[in-house]
């Protein structure tokens, strides 16, 4: 007997509760301004009593008694919040339905949700094309690794294994860094040596180290697709730029046997770039990027000069204006790998 | 006895379960119940392509060039059998080469040019008195024609800053070349002339078959119109610079004075396309 009170208490308690906060619906003018606040806890109904049912949904729960003016339902529980009422679930016959079925959505949602701070967050009233993004990266870290080939070089090609690591500020800004590590994977094509022994012409050939950059990146776009006209899937396009440092060094082909280029040279890049990323789930994604960095390359003098050993002659006096174009593909982990959206779907 | 016949059954029964349970987590189809159950991905979809002819004027830039870029004009015509399959071709022909700067540092060489590379570049002179431009040997596309089939597994639509939206597909397209390019002609064998003489520089007609496949956006402003950005691949090997490069030595990777089949190189030829389409009907079908 004392169980059967325990149960009806809560019963009573958990239809007292403001549960559809988060499904109102509109206002009609002037119709809750003198509406009571949500109570912190819903105070016990006495023993027997039944609840006062209230559909989330109606304006009126039918067979209720019509509310007294300043609010529109939920007022004979006195407990509602604004216009939502106190509803804990439908009643059925006088029953809470939560009694009967208390797994029942509306029922879990009372129990998932402080719907009095849920009552408190700010409702933006405007319908957004695509009301939840599929992946909320404000506030969350991105790692990305990756491989980039070079696009746009024909006499060296300066491959690179690269990780990135951003900062999401916002859900469409991002701050970071980034780092190529191209030492040991220039490549100097066969075409230059024909082309050398061919028509006397040497082209002069830089390699690459390293170079890192400070980027931003800006989200402006973002959909889906739909796979095979089966699975869809999300992905977002953006743009990045940035400034760093990209360490190069020429490599000898107009005067070997004398120029031995030892040391590196740091020269001050701009980087910008564009970028697909394909989301697998909420916190990984397949990344594709064109990315071109900009710098003044420092390159191989074409002529010998008297003094081939003087190492101040083996550089051209003049710097010269290089795009390195690279095609970045990676993955992309967003971390922590789990979010929550700021309001029920 | 007992005892071990209750330890026997009990065990089965673990093992049993353990092997029924891990099955089909692994391996299980989702049971998809209501109102959902068998629905489409999506519904009212517009069907772009179904059904539907596609004329779409394409300007092609050749990438990654030794000595010598091609702006390509041509078309893409397609008809789409399905709203993820199509079939038509491409072609474009050369209309715009301009040199690289390699070319231009081959051709600015100070007289007198060296007498070593008298079979690679030419060493006489125009009315000017200056040299033949290196410029006249290097070769070029001149058209392309390729029959293919489109495959667009992926359609969707974009949102740009939140106001604008786009229906997109991604496709893939493959099918076989064939292109026409000017290349320098062969010389130096028996019964040719030899690859000094000024006029075995003349660039000539030849034709490649080969292979070709890309990848592209496409995107639907209206139900009429729609662009796209393509990626292209077409691999063949040719004689870029029109020099003679292999023929002789243990490997054939030495200068034989002669300018012939072997001289030429594979190259991953690569173009970025941009397209203008047109479709027919001009109002595409909804599916259900």
């Amino acid at each position: 007997m004392k169980q059967a009170r325990r149960w009806l208490l809560l019963a009573a308690a958990l239809t007292l509760l403001a549960q559809p906060a988060y499904a109102q619906k509109k206002k009609p003018k002037g119709g809750t301004k003198g509406a009571a606040p949500a109570p912190e806890a819903a105070p016990p109904a006495p023993a027997g009593a039944a609840p006062v049912p209230v559909d989330a949904d109606a304006d009126q729960p039918a067979g209720a008694p019509p509310p007294p003016a300043g609010a529109d339902t939920g007022a004979a529980a006195g407990t509602g919040v604004g216009d939502t009422g106190a509803a804990g679930g439908e009643a059925v016959g006088g029953m809470d339905v939560c009694q009967i079925t208390p797994d029942a959505p509306q029922c879990q949602a009372a129990k998932e949700f402080n719907l009095a701070n849920e009552a408190k967050k700010p409702v933006h009233a405007e319908i957004y094309a695509v009301q939840q993004q599929y992946v909320i990266k404000s506030g969350r870290i991105e790692l990305m690794p990756y491989f980039a080939f070079t696009m746009n070089d024909q006499f060296v090609s300066h491959n690179a294994p690269g990780i990135a690591l951003n900062y999401y500020i916002t859900q469409v800004l991002a701050v970071g860094l980034n780092g190529n590590w191209y030492q040991g994977l220039n490549a100097d094509s066969d075409f230059n040596f024909q082309n050398r022994r061919s028509a006397r012409i040497a082209a002069p050939l830089n390699e690459y180290q390293f170079s890192g950059d400070l980027n931003f990146t800006y989200v402006p776009m973002y959909g889906k697709f739909a796979g095979f006209g089966d699975f869809i899937f999300h992905y977002d396009a953006f743009l990045e730029g940035g400034v760093g440092v990209i360490r190069t060094r020429p490599i000898p082909v107009i005067d070997p046997d004398n120029r031995k280029f030892a040391d590196w040279n740091t020269l001050v890049n701009f980087d910008v770039g564009i970028g697909l990323r394909i989301f697998f789930n909420r916190w990984l994604a397949a990344v594709v990027e064109v990315r071109d960095i900009m710098y003044f390359e420092k390159i191989e003098a074409l002529t010998i000069s008297p003094r081939p050993l003087d190492q101040a002659s083996w550089y051209d006096k003049d710097t010269h204006f290089t795009n390195d174009v690279q095609l970045q593909v990676g993955l992309s982990l967003f971390l922590p790998t789990s979010f929550d959206y700021r309001l029920p779907k | 006895m007992k005892r071990r016949f209750v330890t026997a059954v009990l065990a089965s029964v673990a093992i049993a379960t353990v092997l029924s349970a891990a099955g089909p987590a692994r391996a299980q189809e989702i049971q998809l119940t209501g109102p959902l159950k068998g629905a489409p991905a999506v519904r009212e979809l517009r069907l772009y392509r179904q059904g539907r002819f596609e004329i779409a004027p394409a300007i092609s830039f050749t990438l990654l060039d030794e000595y010598r870029r091609t702006i390509l004009v041509g078309a893409r015509l397609n008809y789409n059998i399905r709203d993820w399959i199509a079939i038509g071709v491409w072609g474009a022909a050369g209309a715009i080469s301009t040199t690289t700067d390699l070319t231009d540092r081959i051709d600015s060489l100070p007289a007198p040019r060296d007498p070593l590379t008298a079979v690679n570049v030419n060493h006489s002179t125009d009315p000017s008195g200056g040299f033949r431009p290196f410029a006249n040997q290097a070769a070029k596309i001149s058209y392309v024609v390729a029959p293919q089939l489109t495959f667009i597994p992926f359609r969707g639509k974009l949102a740009i800053f939140n106001k604008i939206f786009v229906d997109t597909d991604l496709y893939l397209a493959g099918g076989v070349a064939f292109v026409g390019i000017k290349e320098r002609g062969d010389c130096g064998g028996q019964g040719q002339i030899a690859c000094s003489n000024p006029n075995s520089f003349d660039l000539t007609s030849k034709s490649k078959i080969a292979p070709t496949f890309g990848v592209g956006l496409t995107f639907y402003p209206s139900s009429f119109v729609s662009f796209g950005v393509e990626y292209r691949g077409l691999p063949f090997s040719w004689n870029r610079a029109g020099f003679d490069s292999r023929g002789s030595g243990p490997n054939g990777n030495f200068p034989d004075n002669q300018v012939n089949s072997t001289d030429e190189s594979f190259k991953f030829n690569q173009l970025v396309t941009v397209d203008l389409g047109f479709s027919f009907p001009t109002t595409p079908k909804i599916s259900e």
